[in-house]
């Protein structure tokens, strides 16, 4: 019983300590060093001190907890609301799901191209319209006022998964719980916040988890769209870190993925807690 | 199956398997069953948008004609092998590995920055040893691709000079006949076309852009030593040609004398305004008659109203940017393989291979060719024509973007933008510029 249990667990075992733990705890070793790739020399919290001091890694920590934040407070009440929406089955449900569970499915380099032209200053549709309504447009992508909101733009209304995950939430309450609110004289209006919203509690964090542990690594919507521009307005900390890896600076860009991993778990906990998340 | 049996068949699967890895990745510079070196390129495969790469795939496929039964040239599929930001990282990566190809294309800082890995062969004995293949090359195409050392790490692929397209119609209009000399008439000329609601300058944040900052401080009193030595060090403010052209560039942007789309690093931008004929004037390589000028996306007529020219000056005549950057490396000590990699670059830099070359990608000749061969080519009229202008010109320099360190394109794409749109001041913009720009000087 017990060779079969570890035979069972073995694979992932394996998988988790080859692609995971092994890697994880380099990166994290090799935060403490000089490493070239040729040469490499212990240095101690000296990439942690150089990481604080540095403003470009004051903005990259800024920006991603900016996406960070349009994801959560964005896309998840807006993917909740329309998930909850959905699930009415009005008339022509199943064709707006299907319209907005699209943008979920393209690739980021894709969606990152259609939205580099959306963008252009010159010939995009944005500053097309903005020309018909008679409003001057600009260089979106480019103006440091404006690149940080414009990259959140490109993702904020991305629906699909949320909607789909609370779709699926909703479908497993028990019916009763709305014909008795029924009974009792609750209007539609109540029973979604009185019963649906209480109960989507579980699904909600689960968004927001996944929102936190996607933009946490937010890459290559910036690297396409501005690549860290216009003066570092934009850049992200795994793009912080891409950087100083293609400057040969490997123990650096380890210290900066150490430090998303560990802002990373912080906001899991957070989140977890703040959820509730596997207490029912 | 018993546990024994199958424990043995496992070990002896495991065992077949990392022969038939190690194999494969053995494979190349060995002698295959025809008896022939195998070597591997990781810059020859086909490529229906890349002229280059196609022309190296077409030459490698003529030399394993040529070599049958001796040298074979194995294409490698390479998803890095057109310039671009990841190509050196990707070699990086190969070489670390101790896997580099045995034959590949590099500009001139990705060599300065793959050679610190210690893994590029140095050609210096091998052009020694053979001065007229050595002499077969124009002068100063070595320049960008020697070391600190002199070591030779690279076998020059072209040597373009690179100029200015602008359309005639527009210039005619504003009242020029052919593109003016010097820069105050330039800026003249450009704000009568923007008067006319046409843009003057098509850039694009990137290489266009840079390229007319390499002009602009290239033709100026001392430029030339800038853009040769002081690109790779930290004094960028103090240089009054660097400091004095980027303001100048800067002025044109605030001016309204480039497109509104010129920061985003995709030269597609400043291509699609002058091709759609509502830019006057871009500044590209030869290739651009080729990939862009004679394509379906330019307005009919267009590649007649094109004219070519070297670049306006300050005072003291006309300038040229010349890139001799690209070069083929190798990444095998080898001497069996360096045999096969030798056979291969001497035959893409025979004459016949070189005019071959320009034909199908525009691109200009790194090796003194005959005049009477080069006539008898009959290469593209509109490109070619500065070649012969490049004997002329005031001054001759090269690009940074080719010749500067191997992070200028990064750092110059990311504070561009900011400096133009004034978020910083000259002298923070060329101080972070030199310090990012040199940031990557020391590679794995």
């Amino acid at each position: 019983m017990r060779f079969s249990a570890f035979l069972s667990v073995a694979p992932a075992a394996i998988l988790f300590g080859t692609f995971f733990a092994v890697p994880l705890v380099v990166l994290i070793a090799t935060s403490f060093t000089s490493w070239s790739g040729r040469s490499l020399e212990i240095v101690g919290f000296e990439n942690y001190q150089r990481m604080i001091t540095d403003p470009v890694f004051a903005k990259a920590l800024g920006n991603t907890l900016f996406y960070l934040a349009i994801g959560v407070f964005v896309q998840v009440p807006l993917g909740v609301g329309v998930g909850i929406v959905l699930a009415l089955k009005l008339r022509g449900w199943k064709t707006f799901r299907t319209l907005l569970f699209i943008p979920f499915v393209i690739s980021g380099a894709a969606y990152a191209l259609i939205f580099s032209m959306f963008y252009n200053p010159r010939s995009g549709l944005l500053n097309s319209i903005l020309a018909s309504i008679r409003i001057s447009g600009r260089d979106w992508l480019f103006d440091s006022e404006t690149a940080r909101w414009a990259v959140a733009g490109t993702f904020a209304f991305i629906l699909g998964f949320v909607m789909i995950v609370i779709m699926a939430e909703i479908a497993s309450i028990p019916r009763e719980l709305y014909e008795a609110a029924r009974v009792d004289g609750a209007s539609e209006l109540q029973q979604q916040f009185l019963i649906t919203l209480p109960l989507l509690r579980n699904a909600i964090g689960t968004c927001v988890l996944i929102r936190v542990l996607a933009d946490i690594g937010m890459f290559d919507l910036v690297f396409i769209l501005t690549a860290g521009g216009p003066d570092d307005a934009t850049v992200s900390l795994a793009l912080y870190a891409y950087r100083a890896y293609l400057q040969g600076d490997w123990g650096y860009a380890n210290a900066v993925g150490t430090v998303i991993i560990g802002v990373g778990a912080i906001l899991i906990i957070l989140v977890r807690r703040l959820f509730r998340i596997g207490d029912r | 199956m018993t546990h024994s049996k199958f424990g043995r068949a496992v070990v002896i699967a495991t065992i077949a398997a990392g022969s038939m890895t190690l194999g494969a990745c053995n494979a190349s510079g060995t002698e295959d069953a025809a008896g022939e070196i195998v070597i591997t390129c990781a810059t020859c495969q086909e490529s229906p948008t890349d002229p280059f790469l196609q022309y190296n795939y077409e030459a490698a496929q003529r030399f394993n004609e040529e070599f049958e039964g001796t040298y074979r040239i194995e294409t490698l599929s390479n998803a890095n092998a057109g310039s671009g930001d990841e190509r050196l990282q990707y070699y990086q990566r190969l070489a670390l590995a101790d896997d580099l190809p045995d034959v590949f294309q590099l500009n001139s800082a990705e060599i300065a920055a793959l050679s610190e890995t210690g893994s590029l062969h140095d050609f210096t004995d091998d052009l020694a040893s053979d001065s007229a293949w050595a002499d077969s090359f124009q002068p100063g195409t070595f320049d960008a691709l020697t070391g600190a050392g002199g070591e030779v790490w690279a076998i020059p692929q072209q040597r373009d000079p690179i100029g200015i397209y602008y359309n005639k119609d527009l210039w005619a209009e504003a009242g020029y006949d052919e593109l003016p000399s010097t820069w105050n008439e330039f800026e003249d000329g450009a704000r009568a076309i923007a008067a006319t609601g046409t843009i003057p300058l098509a850039l694009d944040g990137d290489w266009a852009t840079m390229l007319m900052w390499t002009n602009l401080i290239g033709t100026a009193p001392g430029g030339q030593d800038f853009l040769t030595e002081g690109i790779a060090g930290s004094n960028y403010v103090d240089d009054e040609a660097a400091y004095n052209a980027t303001e100048r560039l800067r002025d044109w942007h605030v001016e309204g004398l480039v497109n509104s789309d010129a920061f985003s690093g995709e030269f597609q931008n400043a291509a699609a305004a002058y091709l759609s004929g509502s830019a006057a004037t871009v500044p590209n390589g030869p290739w651009f008659v080729k990939t862009n000028l004679q394509g379906d996306a330019a307005i009919d007529g267009l590649y007649e109203s094109t004219g070519y020219s070297v670049s306006p000056g300050w005072d003291d005549g006309q300038g040229l940017v010349v890139v001799s950057g690209a070069g083929w490396v190798s990444g095998t000590e080898d001497q069996t393989e360096l045999e096969a990699v030798l056979a291969f670059l001497r035959f893409v830099s025979s004459e016949e291979e070189v005019i071959v070359q320009a034909e199908q990608t525009g691109a200009n000749p790194a090796v003194i060719v005959d005049e009477k061969a080069l006539e008898a080519a009959d290469l593209e009229p509109l490109s070619s024509a500065l070649v012969t202008a490049s004997n002329d010109v005031a001054q001759t320099y090269p690009h940074v973007r080719v010749h500067g360190p191997a992070g200028f394109g990064n750092a110059w794409k990311n504070l561009w933008p900011a400096y133009v749109q004034g978020d910083i001041d000259t002298d923070a913009f060329l101080t972070r510029l030199a310090e990012d720009a040199n940031a990557g000087g020391e590679q794995p």
